[in-house]
């Protein structure tokens, strides 16, 4: 589903003489199938907006759609508080730290609570297929975890369970609030591939950090935010390659990419580990065969 | 949003004669205003004990309003007890305005009883009010330590009495983000709290409350840890940082009080008592 936002604001006081925005004015679309990456400092307003795009956060200002669905809350919108639900089976969110929300007795009850408050007349046996897909689809052993306590199991395992839990409805659109703090490397890395290996269909990713590598790694397209406005978009090279954005470090690999080029050698590639180091080699066996 | 709608502790911020006073005395007078109100028996000595207290909100600098909103609280309170009293007052009477039955009766005396008691419960919690309100969490628990110092020769454990209240109160704020953070997840599940029948919005809370009990067990595990980490062994040898002392302000206030009790027990003995 296709993401359209435009001039959004919002304010925790908006009935304040001089409110503060978290949002302020924010335009933003976000296409079918891309994985997209949100960044910002603290406080930046990422979480709050990421908030709105399943109606957690109702809309005060501005426009926000999703797909088809308007999430103007106001009473001329008759769809919206119909359709409530089945936006938010769409859209998936998972929280930062997400595996604090477990609260069943086991694995498959968790994963289940989602797709049973959505869709209320599944049978349990179409409950028991979409779980073990799920499940499985984290990268778990669905028959060794299904009956343990969530509470069992290691922390990255944890994160894994509560990410099936969101999953399990199959949205379209998955936004995950910094799904990699707090893992090790190994733990990151099986999380990022995990996420790329959902990249089927036309379903979207939206992954908000403050990690400019991880970003800068990962998502095809970028939104810079700074006091609850986006203050760039665009492609990571789009993003990095120009100047330096104030109060924002850059990614390791663009840094590494522009020391070069100030030493006379221009790489022409994108800002990806993979990436910059077959330009490196390329570039050195060049030099070196002449 | 559930952290706007709490208010933790009502503690106004400002300097005031009121708020520089020591805390433990603070609640001495608050218990012996109360006792003082409990002693009034005519309107008079409701009078002293409303000039006590329009005085004491006064050099505390706290907009009375705030003081006025926090019998909002117990609105229902006064009201069914005013109720319960100009019905059902059993006492002596003179004039009978309304009468049904055997028991329910409306006499000058119900009336002055059921406003008396109306009077009363709206001044204890006024008072306690311009305590909250002039001293933070940490001296009123600093205060009740200090005040219950004697029990310790009873082996009772103050200081840890203390401590537990004062984490207590430091974590509610947290928490409460937390259950804030944890229903949101849940409402993104599809989980649903607002609407169903009584039972079914209980049922719906589980989801909440697991998380949030697993969570403070961890936050304690943690905290502990961390006091262990900076050799954190109770009361035994430790020392304060702030040092409660008395000082002329609380000797102001002791006389003021004494005053009121004084005038309290005059207004007593001269006019006809209500009770």
């Amino acid at each position: 589903m296709r993401i359209f936002c435009k001039n959004l604001s919002f304010s925790y006081s908006p009935k304040a003489k001089n409110p503060v925005y978290a949002v302020e004015n924010l335009s933003l679309t976000v296409e079918e199938g891309e994985f997209f990456g949100i960044i910002g400092h603290t406080g930046s307003g990422k979480s709050t907006f990421i908030q709105h795009l399943n109606a957690l956060i109702p809309l005060q200002e501005g426009q926000l759609f999703i797909g088809d669905f308007d999430l103007n809350p106001s009473k001329d919108n008759k769809e919206y508080k119909k359709r409530l639900k089945e936006l938010r089976s769409k859209v998936g969110m998972v929280f930062q730290y997400p595996e604090y929300q477990l609260f069943a007795e086991s694995v498959f009850e968790d994963v289940a609570f989602g797709l049973r408050n959505f869709f209320p007349t599944l049978s349990a046996e179409e409950v028991s297929k979409r779980v073990q897909y799920a499940i499985e689809l984290v990268g778990l052993n669905y028959f060794e975890v299904k009956d343990k306590s969530p509470f069992d199991l290691s922390g990255g395992q944890k994160r894994r369970v509560a990410i099936a839990g969101v999953l399990v409805t199959e949205p379209e659109v998955l936004v995950l609030d910094e799904p990699v703090a707090g893992l090790d490397p190994q733990g990151k890395k099986e999380l990022m591939d995990l996420l790329h290996s959902l990249m089927t269909g036309k379903r979207t990713i939206i992954i908000v950090s403050h990690d400019m590598d991880e970003v800068c790694e990962n998502c095809s397209r970028i939104a810079v935010m700074q006091r609850g406005k986006i203050i760039k978009t665009g492609t990571p090279e789009e993003v990095f390659n120009g100047e330096q954005i104030e109060n924002l470090s850059s990614p390791l690999i663009a840094n590494l990419k522009k020391s070069l080029e100030a030493n006379g050698v221009d790489l022409n590639c994108k800002l990806t580990a993979d990436d910059f180091i077959n330009a490196v080699s390329e570039e050195y066996l060049k030099r070196t065969n002449k | 949003m559930l952290k706007n709608n709490l208010s933790f502790g009502q503690y106004y911020q400002t300097k005031s004669f009121i708020h520089s006073m020591d805390a433990r005395i603070k609640i001495l007078l608050l218990i012996a205003y109360f006792i003082t109100i409990f002693l009034v028996k005519n309107f008079w000595g409701f009078l002293a004990c409303g000039a006590f207290l329009v005085l004491s909100v006064a050099f505390s600098k706290v907009p009375p309003l705030s003081v006025l909103k926090s019998l909002k609280g117990i609105i229902f309170l006064i009201l069914f007890t005013v109720l319960l009293n100009v019905f059902f007052y059993g006492g002596e009477y003179e004039v009978v305005y309304f009468k049904l039955g055997n028991f329910l009766l409306v006499s000058d005396a119900s009336l002055k009883f059921a406003g008396f008691m109306a009077l009363r419960l709206s001044m204890l919690i006024a008072g306690s009010s311009v305590l909250t309100l002039t001293t933070t969490p940490v001296e009123l628990t600093d205060g009740i330590e200090s005040l219950l110092y004697p029990l310790k020769l009873i082996k009772f454990p103050v200081h840890e009495l203390a401590l537990i209240m004062s984490i207590a109160l430091r974590f509610i704020p947290t928490l409460a983000e937390e259950a804030d953070r944890i229903m949101c997840a849940q409402k993104a599940r599809g989980g649903d709290f607002e609407s169903g029948s009584f039972i079914s919005r209980v049922k719906a809370m589980i989801p909440i409350l697991i998380p949030l009990l697993v969570s403070s067990f961890r936050r304690a595990e943690e905290l502990g840890d961390a006091m262990d980490a900076r050799c954190y062994s109770g009361s035994k040898g430790r020392t304060r940082y702030k040092k409660m002392k008395l000082s002329y302000r609380d000797l102001v206030g002791a006389l003021v009080y004494g005053a009121l009790l004084t005038a309290v027990i005059l207004l007593n003995a001269t006019f006809i008592n209500v009770i």
